[in-house]
């Protein structure tokens, strides 16, 4: 009993660093950022306490706030199913693949690993309605490409193209791991059913791997919300506030304004967001989302 | 056995962290060591001005640390809070900004103390460096903004190039002129209002003695007809261009050879002086002029200008060091040296340095810069919400262009979105003020 207790102490000791490292850089900060959403707050100055002011402000007066709400809302709801099933069709070309699937699964991996300011400008490049490469292939079909980061009305979509760039990645390793482990007699029976590739594909590989995909869904529907780096390099919000993503409105109060106590309280009403989505995707997952142990508690 | 190992390990471990904050032993204080921190552009070199000062007396020793453009400001903020900050900086982003939220020492009482002359700083440039009448910094050196001109494109369009335009109403006929198409896409263009680092609409309103904010500075006025004309102008100017198509052509403009200036895809083009420079560089038998920045009928001809400053944090530990300096770097010859000495023209903000004849012999447009500085107008208008004024500012001028709202209507948009934020500001600001004050020099 002595040992044991003399264990656990030495093994809390050892782990210190990394405990008081969490409080320090991450429990503190979340509370200090509620506080701060409570005050009017520039960093070189002393916080005024507010109360509920910077919330009220926000959602009743501040008309841009809506704007980054929709445009998050925007680019999250489209690009999420859009980069999953295009990540999950690859996993599938490449789990078919007879051969050469240890290459093709480290070529689409490799768009994953360049950094987000490289790809945007890579991209702004690309999207460059004049000289870019997707105006001037679209020409070459007799197409006349728009506009668009220039374009209100193609801004976003124009970013969420960009995005089909990295569909392959972690997401498409992970799916062909669930799609590998799917056990092959259930595809014999569909086959003995007589079924074809999509009745396989819909009654054995999507309920087979539907956890996954659920998990993949929550974690691409946060991560949109967070989306910031295509924005803050290649448009800065514009043309007319057409991305001014909520993570970049952030942004610019926070550090552009100094205006911290009002950027603590975006950052909150997100993170009230972004739990309110998770909620409703959980009560959503119990029509569609299959454990093969049983449901999940 | 093995807790004894883990205890050996443990404070192996536990020593090994405390020399690493304990840090290395400090140097004897015989020689006062001023840090100082500016922005480094694409190379780190250390200003020759820190070489000569070091060279130059053997009390103070300038520890110079770069620190890059991007996230610059970030970096002197959370120095500042820290405690530990810099004994110097040199910054670009208005002085109100940071003195506003008193981050910054007050220097007047050095200023008198030292007899500074500070006539010889050009009258726009020292007024920036002041928040409420107090001041907080010296200027260090700026860009001086003129009209550049392409003497060939304008003599293919049957233009005298001894004659650029002086008007606005002579830029936007010239541009017309200038403008070509192929196969109707535009492949060059006289003017475009919307390209440098200088906004057209904002030099106009300062001609016509626009003031943004009323005597008090707490209430905006975007109202004024003469800013709603300076807006219209620019809506007016492209009533034969679409917004978009000119977006999409400055889309292919880039730097050095890439510029749309110096790749001669637009003739008319105001930038400052730094600007030679690159001409010289990328396309040295460029055919061009320099001539003042053009104005309305009957209006002088002005420029807006900020300047990078050096000041003294708020905390630092060397303040005599740092002002004995910043004294050094703003003095006649050391303007004029440095000035002469870099590999882009710093112009200098002490105009004694700017109107010596050896500058102005360094290029034969030297002398319009230097009488433009003299006409110059600070963009530093509502120092508690700066960055939310030009962002609207900015917001309200694309409205308009784009024609999703007539100009006075844009202007009224943002004109409530600054106030918002301004009235927010001032009521923080006066609870301050109540609890805390500005460190002096002589604290």
């Amino acid at each position: 009993m002595k040992t044991s207790r003399k264990n656990t102490l030495w093994g809390y000791l050892f782990a210190s660093p990394w405990i008081v490292g969490f409080l320090i850089f991450g429990l503190y900060p979340i509370f200090a950022s509620f506080y701060y959403s409570l005050c009017q707050y520039d960093v070189l100055r002393i916080p005024q306490f507010v109360g509920l002011r910077n919330y009220r402000e926000l959602l009743f007066q501040d008309h841009y706030f809506y704007s980054a709400v929709w445009n998050t809302l925007f680019y999250t709801f489209i690009r999420s199913p859009l980069v999953i099933i295009g990540s999950l069709a690859l996993a599938l070309i490449v789990s078919r693949a007879a051969r050469g699937v240890k290459f093709f699964r480290t070529i689409y991996f490799i768009p994953s690993i360049i950094s987000g300011v490289i790809l945007s400008v890579l991209w702004l490049w690309l999207l460059n309605p004049q000289y870019g490469l997707i105006n001037s292939a679209l020409q070459f079909f007799g197409l006349q490409g728009p506009l668009w980061l220039i374009d209100p009305s193609w801004s976003k979509p124009a970013i969420i193209l960009m995005n089909i760039w990295s569909l392959g990645g972690g997401r498409m390793l992970v799916f062909l791991a669930a799609i590998q482990n799917v056990p092959t007699h259930y595809y014999e029976a569909v086959e003995m059913d007589g079924g074809g590739w999509w009745a396989k594909f819909t009654n054995v590989t999507l309920p087979f791997i539907s956890p996954v995909l659920f998990l993949w869904f929550i974690l691409e529907v946060i991560f949109s919300l967070q989306v910031f780096v295509e924005a803050y390099v290649m448009t800065k919000g514009g043309p007319l506030n057409s991305t001014l993503f909520y993570n970049l409105y952030l942004y610019n109060k926070a550090f552009d304004d100094f205006d911290m106590g009002y950027a603590s309280a975006l950052a909150w009403l997100l993170f009230i967001l972004a739990g309110v989505i998770t909620f409703v995707q959980f009560r959503l997952s119990k029509r569609w989302v299959y454990y093969s142990g049983g449901a999940e508690k | 056995m093995r807790s004894k190992t883990l205890k050996i390990l443990f404070w192996l471990v536990s020593g090994a962290i405390l020399a690493a904050l304990w840090g290395p032993a400090q140097k004897g204080d015989a020689q006062q060591q001023v840090h100082y921190w500016f922005v480094a552009g694409v190379k780190d070199n250390i200003p020759p001005c820190v070489t000569w000062f070091n060279e130059s007396q053997d009390s103070i020793q300038v520890v110079a640390t770069p620190i890059p453009w991007n996230e610059h400001e970030k970096k002197v903020l959370t120095a500042i809070l820290s405690g530990n900050p810099p004994d110097v900086v040199n910054l670009v982003t208005p002085v109100p900004k940071w003195a506003a939220r008193k981050a910054l020492v007050a220097l007047d009482s050095i200023i008198v103390a030292d007899k500074l002359d500070t006539a010889n700083f050009f009258p726009a440039l020292w007024q920036e460096m002041k928040y409420r009448d107090d001041t907080y910094a010296l200027p260090a050196y700026t860009g001086a903004f003129a009209l550049f001109y392409n003497k060939r494109l304008m003599r293919r369009a049957g233009l005298d190039p001894a004659q650029p335009p002086g008007t606005w109403e002579e830029v936007k006929d010239y541009a017309r002129k200038m403008t070509r198409r192929e196969n109707g896409k535009l492949t060059e263009m006289g003017f475009i209002p919307q390209y440098g680092n200088i906004e057209t609409p904002l030099i106009i309103a300062f001609e016509q003695g626009v003031r943004f904010v009323d005597a008090s500075g707490s209430r905006v006025d975007l109202l004024d007809p003469a800013l709603i004309h300076s807006l219209q102008w620019e809506h007016d100017f492209f009533d034969i261009y679409k917004v978009d198509e000119v977006t999409a052509f400055m889309g292919g403009f880039g730097y050095g050879n890439q510029h749309g200036f110096i790749a001669e895809k637009v003739a008319l083009f105001i930038n400052d002086n730094s600007f030679i420079d690159q001409i010289q560089k990328y396309n040295p038998g460029l055919d061009y002029g320099v001539a003042m920045i053009p104005s309305l009928e009957e209006r002088p001809s002005v420029s807006a200008a900020g300047s990078w400053w050096l000041a003294i944090p708020r905390g630092s530990r060397h303040k005599r060091g740092a002002w004995e300096f910043m004294k050094f770097v703003v003095s006649h010859p050391v303007q004029l040296r440095e000035a002469m000495s870099r590999e882009e023209t710093l112009f200098p903000v002490n105009r004694l340095a700017a109107h010596d004849p050896a500058f102005l012999a360094m290029h034969p447009y030297m002398a319009v810069f230097s009488d433009q500085m003299e006409q110059t107008r600070s963009k530093s208008i509502t120092p508690l919400v700066h960055d939310i004024f030009w962002r609207e500012f900015s917001l309200a001028r694309e409205r308009s262009l784009r024609g999703v709202l007539p100009p006075q209507q844009a202007l009224l948009a943002a004109e409530k979105t600054i106030q918002f934020s301004l009235d927010r500001a001032l009521e923080y600001d006066h609870y301050v003020n109540a609890r805390m004050r500005t460190e002096e020099f002589f604290d």
